[in-house]
């Protein structure tokens, strides 16, 4: 052997990859020989490109593998296999229907998850420096617990940007209304107040105009929706348009760009930016160096991801100078968020200018998928199974002949291959023109879905190997396991006496039962969530804003000069509009965070808020100024005995508590009830007017108001309505849930009646022999009845028994999880459940039994 | 006439085997054929033609010993059939024939 020298690797892994095995030995043997007489004369580079050549050389048919027959055979089988699954398809068309036309619609429930989770991943990760861009947020106690905020102290970003080299960009963000006025459009808007930064952190698309554009003080940036508000179509670059911030100060801003439609997968947006500076005309008392106050935002953008953790740990002082602002709500800690991650974080993070409206759909939709799936596999399982006993024969030739098992399990898992890709397709279709336009509907949101994408394949083949082999696994080793010479003999003893079937069917009765249970319950929840009690009246009372301290004197008289107006009051704050976030001290230095109400004494009456305990405010009594009214929960919280005549501390002044109020909801019924004090308001602080009207005038009172309002203050757009439209979005949304959750429950009983109706069908036509000989002997119809029944109801039992405790549980569960007040539960939901269940299979039962019934025994008698 | 056709390069091929007899083998071969015409031969291009040769019958084979200069492989050993022969010696009759039929005159 020459071991000097060695012939060079990957080229002989060519040569030995196309050359023909009986041939190797030969013509590799010429090349070698060359090689190392090559070697020996010329060396071994001279001879590695030598071997080189020859092994290109060689590369001819002479040399090249020839195609095997063992393989071409292979090929023939599966060719088989094919065809054998697609007669096997065709011969029973409604068996076929169910197992492919049940998976796609899981299969399509999960697409359609899929392409959600993708929408919620994307949220605002279009923007180009999604990494870099990190928000300040800050760590404080409340109530005993740790929580994130979004906000920050005002004075913090313009020291950021000095105090850290990394740091390149600083943008604050501050939200404010606003009245925009153009020729004769003039509308109450938010406005956000950015530093010019602002378009260069978050790379929105724009439409016309420059991104640059806010550095100029005077220039205006509109989103696409507003530009068509005030615009239409016209493009308004460089031309002016007015912004009032109140009454009396005012500005014309030259709009410098407008935004693109905003990507679908966006959680941040604005309407209409201007220049940070331009607070100081809108407030001449924020103050820009202020600790004790906080900025709605504040945003950096670092020049290396990896030095956060460096510039965070550089953050103590700030936390020294806020604290020594403001002892009374202390920081922990600052720390920055991710924007790319930013949005999945924001359910705890709060008043954070990202929020995250996802995490029900985040929960759900997996389980219903999963649950989905899982009831759509049984049914295949099952109704593979079953089937087999028609293939008997088929399955003993093939093993007789000289298949293998192994063989065998391919053929059955191949054949479900066939299956699951034709529900994969068809799921796809029906996801793409169904679910997923109808869900965008239902959640009101907005969801992009591309089915060119390629995490898609990925997904989908995932899919397809999962839901293939699952529910093809058992089946095919179940059948592939019989004896040939039995089958033969006729002693298999098959199917109906197969107690794992039977726990398959009693495992889906047992899902479908959980998910009609808890769609049941969700719709009965949703109507509960909409019947609840808000804890004072909303259906007749009417508000409107009030843009000055004058303006109430006017309206005052409009409004009572209105006889369906019963009662009305002033108020700085309102339900469902505005409330203050305040800090309580009680004299045991304990503290406490609450919602406060400014409002006068005939605020209780005209809302109808009940009261529980004491008294309410006096009207125009001066000692009323130093007393507040609490609601419940804060009485119950505070901890002690007599809360009444309890003196409180708010912002250094001494109030003393005079009544407790029954708990009503500030907030949609999504959320939890807060702590709450009334205390009375400045009459030249009302910013609302409320009112409370004769039932069924409230349009009326509410047009007068407006053509009235239109005369007093013709500059200004009239801002308010029926105080039941301040829920509006959320009424939608409950709406919205319940048709989702009927929905879900209709495919399930839909699936679970499918996998049913196929298994018995399979079951009663494979007696039909044993059918027709008692028919023939004198069978009385409901002897037939009782024996296919049989059959069952110790299924149904168990499935119930089985049943009834999960889908409790479950229901439960999901109630808690997604609702601040679900509905207690009742047995009610999970009773109409069972019934719905029992019914749907007795149906399926008598179809079959009708049929059976109906059939001609000789027919059922007949050899083939 | 002989039915086979014998190229130009296969008919070398054909006499180099003759003349190695029982050493025939691609690498011998392509090495004889350069000592004794001066020109490169490329071991493919031997391996082709003795395949297609022994493919249509006018060369027979086998496997010899194996050899450590070949890495211990194995050599094919090829020797010209008895049709080989017969196509071989028709090939040179015709250009004999051909050659003697030129008459003189062409030459001058």
């Amino acid at each position: 052997m020459n071991s000097k020298f060695k012939v060079p690797g990957w080229p002989h892994a060519f040569f030995k990859w196309y050359c023909e095995p009986k041939r190797y030995e030969e013509i590799h043997g010429d090349l070698e020989e060359v090689f190392y007489e090559t070697a020996e004369k010329s060396g071994h580079r001279v001879a590695t490109i030598y071997y080189l050549l020859n092994v290109i050389r060689c590369c001819q048919p002479y040399a090249w593998r020839r195609r095997q027959s063992r393989t071409s055979s292979g090929f023939v089988l599966y060719k088989s296999y094919f065809t054998v699954a697609l007669r096997g398809l065709l011969k029973n068309p409604v068996n076929s229907f169910i197992n492919v036309f049940g998976l796609s619609i899981a299969v399509g429930i999960c697409i359609l998850v899929y392409g959600y989770y993708q929408w919620d991943h994307d949220i605002d990760r279009f923007h180009k420096n999604k990494d870099e861009v990190f928000l300040l947020t800050w760590f404080g106690n409340q109530n005993g617990t740790l929580h994130q905020y979004g906000s920050s102290p005002r004075a913090v970003g313009p020291m950021l940007k000095n105090d850290f080299a990394h740091i390149k960009k600083v943008c604050r963000i501050e939200d404010g209304g606003v009245i925009v006025k153009y020729a004769d459009n003039v509308f109450h808007e938010q406005v956000r107040y950015v530093d010019p930064e602002f378009l260069e952190m978050f790379t929105f698309p724009m439409k016309w105009g420059s991104s640059e554009s806010l550095y100029d003080i005077n220039s205006i940036v509109l989103s696409e929706d507003m530009s068509i508000k005030y615009f239409g179509s016209d493009n308004p670059v460089g031309r002016d348009i007015l912004i009032k911030f109140n009454e009396k100060d005012g500005k014309a801003f030259k709009v410098a760009g407008v935004g693109a439609p905003f990507p679908k997968a966006h959680d941040i947006e604005f309407n209409i930016l201007i220049n940070f500076e331009n607070l100081r005309v809108a407030d001449p008392e924020y103050k820009f160096d202020d600790w004790s106050k906080t900025v709605g935002a504040t945003l950096i953008q670092v020049d290396d991801v990896h030095a956060i953790k460096q510039i965070e740990q550089g953050l103590g002082k700030y936390r020294t100078l806020h604290n020594g602002a403001l002892q009374e709500r202390p920081v922990t800690n600052f720390a920055f968020e991710q924007l790319t991650t930013l949005h999945q974080k924001a359910a705890n993070i709060r008043d954070a200018i990202a929020s995250d409206y996802n995490v029900e759909g985040r929960i759900g939709l997996p389980v219903i998928a999963c649950l989905m799936l899982a009831l759509a596999c049984f049914n295949y399982i099952n109704i593979a199974i079953v089937s087999a006993t028609r293939r008997l024969k088929e399955i003993g030739v093939r093993k007789v002949i000289g298949a293998s098992r192994g063989r065998m399990v391919v053929q059955f898992l191949s054949e479900n291959m066939i299956t699951t890709l034709l529900a994969l397709a068809l799921g796809l279709v029906l996801s793409v023109t169904v679910f997923i336009p109808a869900f965008v509907q239902f959640s009101g949101g907005e969801m992009q879905f591309d089915v060119l994408d390629s995490n898609l394949l990925i997904f989908l083949f995932g899919l397809l190997i999962l839901t293939g082999v699952t529910s093809g696994l058992y089946p095919a080793f179940y059948i592939s396991r019989f004896d040939a010479v039995k089958i033969f003999k006729g002693s298999v003893e098959f199917g109906k006496k197969n107690p794992l079937t039977k726990m398959f069917l009693a495992v889906q009765l047992v899902l479908a039962f959980v998910l009609i249970t808890t769609g049941v319950v969700f719709t009965q929840n949703n109507a509960y969530q909409s019947n609840l009690s808000w804890g004072y009246d909303y259906k007749d009372a009417l508000y409107v804003s009030l843009p000055d301290s004058t303006s109430f004197q006017k309206l005052q008289a409009v409004v009572s000069s209105d006889p369906n107006v019963e009662m009305f009051s002033g108020s700085t704050d309102h339900i469902g509009k505005r409330s203050s976030p305040i800090v309580i001290h009680l004299p045991s230095s304990k503290q406490f965070d609450a919602d406060q109400f400014a409002v006068d004494a005939n605020y209780f009456q005209t809302m109808g808020l009940e009261l529980s305990d004491g008294r309410l405010f006096r009207d125009r009594s001066q000692t009323d100024r130093r007393a507040v009214v609490v609601n419940e929960l804060l009485a119950e919280s505070l901890g002690i005995a007599n809360v009444i005549g309890t003196t409180v501390e708010i912002d250094s002044m001494r109030y003393e508590v005079v009544g407790i109020l029954k708990d009503f909801h500030a907030r949609n019924l999504f959320n939890k009830i807060r702590p709450t004090i009334f205390k009375l308001a400045g009459e030249n602080e009302y910013e609302y007017l409320s009112m409370r009207v004769k039932p069924g005038t409230e349009k009326r009172v509410l047009a007068f108001l407006q053509t009235r309002w239109a005369e007093l203050f013709p500059e200004i757009p009239f801002q308010g309505g029926l105080q039941k439209d301040v829920w509006g979005i959320y009424f939608d949304r409950v709406d919205r849930s319940q048709n989702f959750s009927i929905v879900i429950a209709t495919i399930a009983v839909f699936l679970a009646s499918m996998g049913l109706f196929g298994l018995v069908m399979m079951n009663v036509s494979g007696r039909t022999k044993e059918f027709s000989i008692r028919k023939t002997l004198g069978a009385r119809a409901a002897d037939i009845m009782q024996l296919i029944m049989n059959q069952y109801v110790l299924l149904i039992g168990i499935a119930l028994i089985v049943g009834l405790p999960a889908s409790y549980l479950f229901a439960r569960a999901s109630l808690d999880m997604l609702f601040a007040y679900p509905i207690p539960m009742s047995y009610s939901g999970i009773i109409t459940a069972a019934v719905i269940v029992i019914v749907i299979f007795l149906s399926v039962v008598a179809t079959q039994i009708r049929k059976v019934l109906k059939a001609n025994p000789v027919e059922g008698l007949r050899m083939e | 006439m002989a039915r086979i056709h014998l190229g130009e390069f296969e008919e070398l091929i054909l006499l180099t085997v003759g003349i190695l007899y029982q050493e025939a083998y691609a690498v011998s071969i392509a090495k004889e054929i350069e000592k004794q015409s001066g020109r490169a031969v490329i071991i493919s291009a031997v391996h082709k033609s003795l395949y297609r040769l022994e493919d249509k019958g006018l060369l027979s084979s086998m496997l010899g010993d194996p050899e450590a200069k070949r890495g211990g492989k194995r050599k094919r050993l090829f020797t010209i059939t008895s049709y080989g022969k017969k196509v071989l010696d028709e090939s040179l009759d015709l250009r004999i024939s051909l050659r003697n039929q030129i008459p003189a005159i062409a030459f001058k």
